[in-house]
């Protein structure tokens, strides 16, 4: 079965690219424009994998990280943050919130697939 | 990982294969942006792929076809002539690449790099640069693979950040020759033990051609929460060298910590001998024996099967001279010779199971090519099949696996073609849509059964029996039972379905099937039910060449009845067994059919007063066959009789005697078959 995953961003350039890109490789996307609107899948389903942006409106990256981490049936799912090089302390932020990696922008493909692999098979 | 590995390698495949299509066809309409997109599709896969399962060279070569395309895709470049030139021949490289582990072979090497050149100079040859130049460096490093070690320890909470150390390994795998000894003695005990925390630690060896930087980044998520130490201990690469490996294995089994300084140690010790092997024993002699040389006994050894073929024949060829020292000890009356020929009598028949035993192959070794068949086949008929095979570890003859692929392969293609339905069908029919064909295999007796089941469309007794009377292979008003009906698919000339197909219509019928089994003694059975399925089964004998045989008299000639249908053996006067109406004869209190022997044969009544009925057990029955005299057990090295007596059915062989006459080998449940039938269609006539 494919695997599920939550991609939750406010640019809907980033989420095409990133859809099509894991799309691609077979995976099944969701997608959340916020931390908020993502929040609405976290429902009980079978999510194997959330990728998320920091800034958001409404709810930002690293609250819905520490709220995903609350919830008994995702408290173990891996979390891939979308972060520019330049935002180190961010970094650490998303980090200590419970986040498993990161994805750096701008990204190519392979480089997303690449930081997938590492925590989804 | 191997599995996974095979797995990329059919997947690979067909991805070349689609790149070749879309290839072709993209030569006429150069433009077209779905066959590019395909085609870029396919290289990202197959580039993807080989990353990850260890084709590095297949994945840093499609790479750089990878980065052609984008531009094309772009529309910064225009295919052309070359282009795809240099792409088919890339394509035939890609095959080649796929089937050898490592560039190894000069020519490969040569071709491989005059392709990645080719293609570097069609890229070059635009002004744009957007793709990564590593390339290039990639290609001067290639040669220079060295090996690192790494101590590898996650903190106990590492899996409350998602993370799974395992991939990470995994990782490794993808970027060089790598093996991992995990590591379990920080595992607490049972009740301190916190089944969310990681215990584990790991000793990583890995021979790439990637630096430390690298290796590192495979674990920048957790840099953190590790403790990580990468240490370079060769500069080429140690998985060349099975020693080396083996005893980095065999010491991380020993301790807990194999310890960078013990691996740089036995680096060292083991490659200043240059590999050559008795230099490499005469040195382990002198450090004192490695405890993993010495437990490194040959557990099993290969030997050529035409080696097996003559042990056989000569194991075969003693058997028959024993019979003789036998006969000769027992008429020469001297005790000596009796007892020598009874201890040889006994080491031959050791050593007849002891060869028979070796020649025994199970099952499974046929296996993977059923799987690939299954798989190739449903999927070019459109069809989700799933392959089970069950009891893959029944043993049975080499001789009798080599024949029995053949056949099953040919039963496997009608079951996919014609047994089980399209998905579609499936879905209507309210099954699920994945069908099922199970292999099972087991022992019975002295025989091994094969079942071969799907849980397909069954077979249509009426339209067999339509078919089989419009063919003239029965009469119109023929009165045949289910099981009959059945063995008529099996007759020559027969088929039902209207529309061949290239799958399973190839000339071959089940007539041909039952032949080739028949050549191995072996039985086959037909049973099956409408939209539940068909069931196919095999009986096979486990050995061809010697049985053990109770060797019997009729009418001054011998015949060797199969002691493992052997019931049990009466005596009984002889007006029990002629002139009866039903030939029928209580035994043991049970009323038992029987054949008389001698009758059955168009031989003359026998005169003596007893004779002997041997109670053979047929189908689920027993049946009694009326023999003059048992003479005793004997062991039949069977012989075949050769091309003229090919069509007779009751006879599986001859064996010769002591004595050096030729005794008849019966085949019970084809004699009993034949009987029965012959005296049904008397009656017949009678009435």
């Amino acid at each position: 079965m494919s695997k599920i995953i939550l991609i939750v961003d406010d640019s809907e350039s980033i989420r095409e690219v990133v859809s099509f890109t894991l799309e691609n490789e077979g995976y099944k996307v969701l997608v959340g424009v916020d931390g908020k609107d993502a929040l609405k899948f976290l429902d009980g389903r079978l999510i194997d994998l959330i990728i998320t942006d920091l800034h958001m409106p409404e709810m930002d990256g690293i609250e819905l990280i520490r709220n995903v981490r609350t919830m008994d049936t995702y408290k173990h799912i891996p979390i891939l943050f979308l972060t520019t090089e330049s935002q180190a302390s961010k970094k650490m932020e998303a980090k200590e919130a419970g986040a498993t990696g990161w994805i750096i922008k701008p990204f190519v493909p392979a480089k997303l697939i690449a930081a997938l692999k590492k925590v989804l098979r | 990982m191997d599995k996974f590995k095979n797995k990329f390698i059919e997947e690979a495949t067909d991805n070349i294969k689609d790149l070749e299509d879309s290839l072709l066809l993209i030569e006429n309409d150069i433009s077209n942006k779905d066959l590019i997109e395909k085609i870029f599709r396919s290289m990202h896969s197959l580039k993807g792929g080989g990353a990850m399962f260890g084709f590095s060279h297949l994945s840093d070569f499609t790479h750089n076809l990878e980065n052609l395309y984008h531009l094309i895709r772009e529309g910064k470049k225009t295919i052309n002539r070359r282009i795809l030139d240099v792409t088919l021949a890339s394509i035939d490289h890609m095959k080649v690449l796929l089937t050898v582990d490592n560039v190894s072979d000069k020519s490969i090497k040569l071709r491989h790099g005059d392709l990645i050149q080719q293609v570097l100079d069609i890229i070059e040859g635009t002004n744009d640069i957007g793709i990564d130049s590593g390339n290039k460096e990639n290609l001067n490093q290639q040669n220079s693979i060295k090996s690192y070690y790494i101590y590898f320890e996650p903190e106990q909470d590492v899996f409350k950040d998602g993370t799974n150390p395992l991939f990470l390994i995994d990782e490794l795998h993808t970027i060089g020759t790598c093996k991992a000894f995990a590591h379990l003695n920080k595992v607490p005990e049972y009740h301190k033990y916190d089944v969310t925390n990681c215990y584990t630690y790991w000793e990583i060896i890995i021979s790439t051609e990637e630096d430390v930087n690298s290796i590192s980044d495979v674990f920048i998520f957790i840099e953190d929460q590790c403790k990580l130490e990468i240490n370079e201990i060769a500069d080429f690469d140690i998985f060349t060298s099975t020693i080396i490996i083996e005893q980095i294995s065999a010491l991380s089994q020993e301790r807990n910590d194999v310890g960078v300084s013990n691996i740089q140690e036995i680096i060292k010790r083991n490659s200043i001998f240059d590999n050559n092997l008795e230099e490499i024993e005469k040195a382990i002699a002198r450090s004192g024996p490695l405890p993993s040389v010495k437990e490194n006994v040959i557990s099993s050894i290969r030997v050529s099967s035409s080696k097996l073929d003559q042990l056989m024949n000569l194991v075969s060829e003693l058997v028959t001279t024993q019979a003789r020292l036998t006969l000769f000890a027992e008429k020469s009356g001297d005790s000596e010779l009796l007892s020598i020929s009874e201890n040889i009598q006994k080491l031959s028949r050791q050593l007849r199971d002891n060869a028979f035993d070796i020649v025994l192959i199970p099952i499974e070794t046929m296996l993977t090519r059923f799987q690939r068949l299954v798989r190739d086949l449903s999927k070019e008929l459109n069809k989700n099949v799933i392959f089970v095979a069950e009891g893959a570890d029944t043993e049975l003859d080499k001789t009798i696996i080599e024949s029995l692929t053949d056949p099953l392969l040919h039963i496997l293609r009608n079951c996919i073609d014609h047994g089980i339905e399209s998905p579609e069908t499936r879905k209507k029919l309210n099954k699920p849509e994945q069908g099922t064909i199970i292999l099972k295999a087991f022992y019975s007796g002295a025989n091994v059964h094969i079942q071969i089941h799907d849980d397909g469309a069954g077979i249509d007794i009426n339209k067999i029996k339509e078919k089989a009377v419009q063919k003239g292979l029965i009469q119109n008003d023929t009165i045949l039972n289910k099981k009959e009906i059945l063995d008529i698919v099996f007759l020559p000339g027969f088929s039902t379905v209207e529309n061949v197909t290239g799958v399973s219509g190839r000339g071959v019928g089940m007539d041909v099937v039952k032949r080739k089994l028949a050549e191995i003694r072996g039985e086959v059975e037909l049973d099956t039910e409408i939209n539940v399925g068909t069931t196919l089964t095999i009986k096979l004998p486990l050995t061809l060449s010697i049985i053990d045989g109770l060797l019997v008299k009729i009418d001054n000639k011998r015949y060797v009845l199969p002691l493992s249908v052997v019931d049990k053996i009466f005596v009984t006067e002889h007006q029990n067994v002629v002139n009866k109406y039903n030939n029928l004869i209580i035994l043991d209190g049970d009323q038992i059919p029987f054949y008389y022997l001698r009758e059955e044969f168009d031989l003359p009544e026998g005169t003596q007063e007893s004779e002997q009925v041997v109670v053979v057990a047929y189908e689920d029955r027993k049946v009694g066959l009326v023999v003059d005299e048992v003479e005793g057990e004997y062991q039949a090295v069977l012989k075949t009789l050769g091309k003229i007596y090919k069509k007779q059915e009751m006879i599986s062989g001859a064996t010769i005697l002591g004595d050096g006459t030729v005794a008849l080998v019966l085949d019970t449940n084809k004699i009993i078959n034949k009987f029965s039938q012959v005296n049904l269609n008397i009656k017949n006539k009678e009435i």
